[in-house]
């Protein structure tokens, strides 16, 4: 059915796409989520707006509410455009010298933006919206790095979707943020199919993001649990880069730089498998298109002259 | 066996500044104890009560050694281990972290 009474009832139900190209046999192949096909276009709709709901049900939220979140860009949008729907106030804690394209985007859709210092990152927007929560009783923080609605979102509904689309899914490749996603969708999947293999690809950031002033100041978001993962793996901004155009190029699908992070460990894993397996090899593996390639643009990686030029454009940047 | 281990800025101190170091060992414990032999003080940061210190993640040629047999990890001669603090990522935006935004410098 492609008729739904307002946007947030369009939020999930996305496709899922085989990539013939990329695939490295008829037998070991690849699959994309496509997130991006979400109303804000990114894989946060769907957290947002659970959420949300689950705040609204258990009285938490109620109409003239202010919500604020700490965010460096895709949850923010994802949330303004509940908020916008339901009539609520959105206030986004954000690190001071965030993109410009995210503010616009958010002011857009009605949120404010309170700035947390650029020394620290989400480190420093997470604290800061922690006190402004506790300074003010009255506004509700969704929280989205330890709020269990936001796993329980993918459990119940990426999840079951890319098990219904691929019932002989073997691997699950997904990018760890909140770790939202791969607790949601890795849980659902790991009780139907219970020898996949659920991996997490994680971003691997220019030195200023992991400025901190001692290592007591690091930051394990409350849903992570790693008993749910097979495997962790970091990626620099030069592979994600390569596999962000790869991906264009083969497959034709724009798509943002954190989901290039993921693709190269999917390919990663297809490779082995076929080394290891030889003619017997096959597998299903399905990765997560986080949000398209528009907001990342301005970066120049789509148009830079080589894959080492796109990453220069990335240096200290949260690009995933 | 000669691997290269990547120091994050926030050891630095330790390493006298080096960026990256050498060590010797078959293991990841190994590792760790053939640096602090030489880096005093840098086995305290890593560990902790005999396990990875809760906030520090080490990658063996990108896999979290976590999934891969902690600190008893094998580790082959070439092998890039990789060492970073547990920081809050972002939720897939490209936030600046640091200098002026990219969108911004032209």
């Amino acid at each position: 059915m492609a008729r739904y009474d307002s946007v947030i009832d369009a939020v999930g139900g996305t496709p899922l796409v085989g990539l013939p190209r990329l695939s490295p046999s008829p037998a070991v192949r690849l699959w994309a989520k496509l997130e991006d096909r979400n109303p804000t276009g990114s894989i946060k709709d769907r957290p947002a707006l659970a959420m949300v709901a689950e705040a609204e049900s258990s009285g938490l939220l109620r109409p003239g509410c202010t919500v604020i979140e700490p965010t460096s860009g895709n949850t923010g949008i994802s949330l303004a455009m509940v908020c916008r729907v339901k009539g609520y106030r959105l206030i986004c804690v954000m690190p001071e010298n965030t993109s410009e394209e995210r503010r616009l985007l958010l002011r857009a859709y009605g949120a404010q933006i309170i700035s947390s210092p650029a020394a620290g990152g989400s480190n420093a927007a997470v604290a800061l919206a922690k006190q402004l929560a506790a300074d003010h009783p009255d506004w509700v923080m969704l929280y989205q790095y330890g709020n269990p609605v936001n796993a329980l979102a993918h459990y119940s509904t990426t999840g079951p979707e890319v098990l219904a689309d691929l019932p002989t899914i073997t691997h699950f490749v997904a990018g760890l943020g909140t770790t939202g996603t791969l607790m949601g969708v890795g849980r659902f999947l790991r009780e139907k199919v219970p020898d996949i293999a659920i991996v997490a690809a994680e971003p691997r950031y220019g030195e200023l993001v992991y400025g901190l002033r001692n290592l007591d100041e690091g930051f394990v978001p409350e849903l992570y649990d790693p008993s749910v993962l097979t495997s962790r793996f970091s990626v620099g901004p030069e592979d994600a880069v390569r596999r962000t155009r790869e991906l264009l190029e083969v497959e034709g699908i724009f798509a943002g730089i954190s989901t290039g992070a993921i693709l190269h460990a999917a390919l990663g894993i297809a490779a082995k498998i076929v080394r290891e397996g030889g003619a017997e090899a096959r597998a299903d593996i399905a990765f997560v298109v986080c949000d398209g390639g528009w907001k990342y643009l301005s970066t120049g990686v789509y148009e830079a002259g080589d894959d080492a030029a796109a990453a220069e454009g990335l240096e200290g940047q949260l690009w995933a | 066996m000669s691997v290269s281990v990547s120091v994050p800025t926030i050891l630095r101190p330790v390493t006298k500044g080096e960026k990256t170091v050498t060590a010797e060992g078959s293991t990841l414990s190994e590792v760790i104890t053939d640096l602090d032999s030489r880096y005093s003080g840098l086995g305290d940061r890593l560990v902790k009560n005999g396990a990875l210190h809760r906030f520090v993640n080490i990658y063996v040629n990108d896999e979290d050694v976590r999934f891969t047999g902690g600190l008893e990890t094998a580790i082959a001669a070439g092998d890039e281990v990789t060492i970073l603090p547990a920081v809050a990522g972002g939720d897939n935006s490209a936030t600046v972290a640091g200098g002026a935004p990219t969108s911004m410098r032209d």
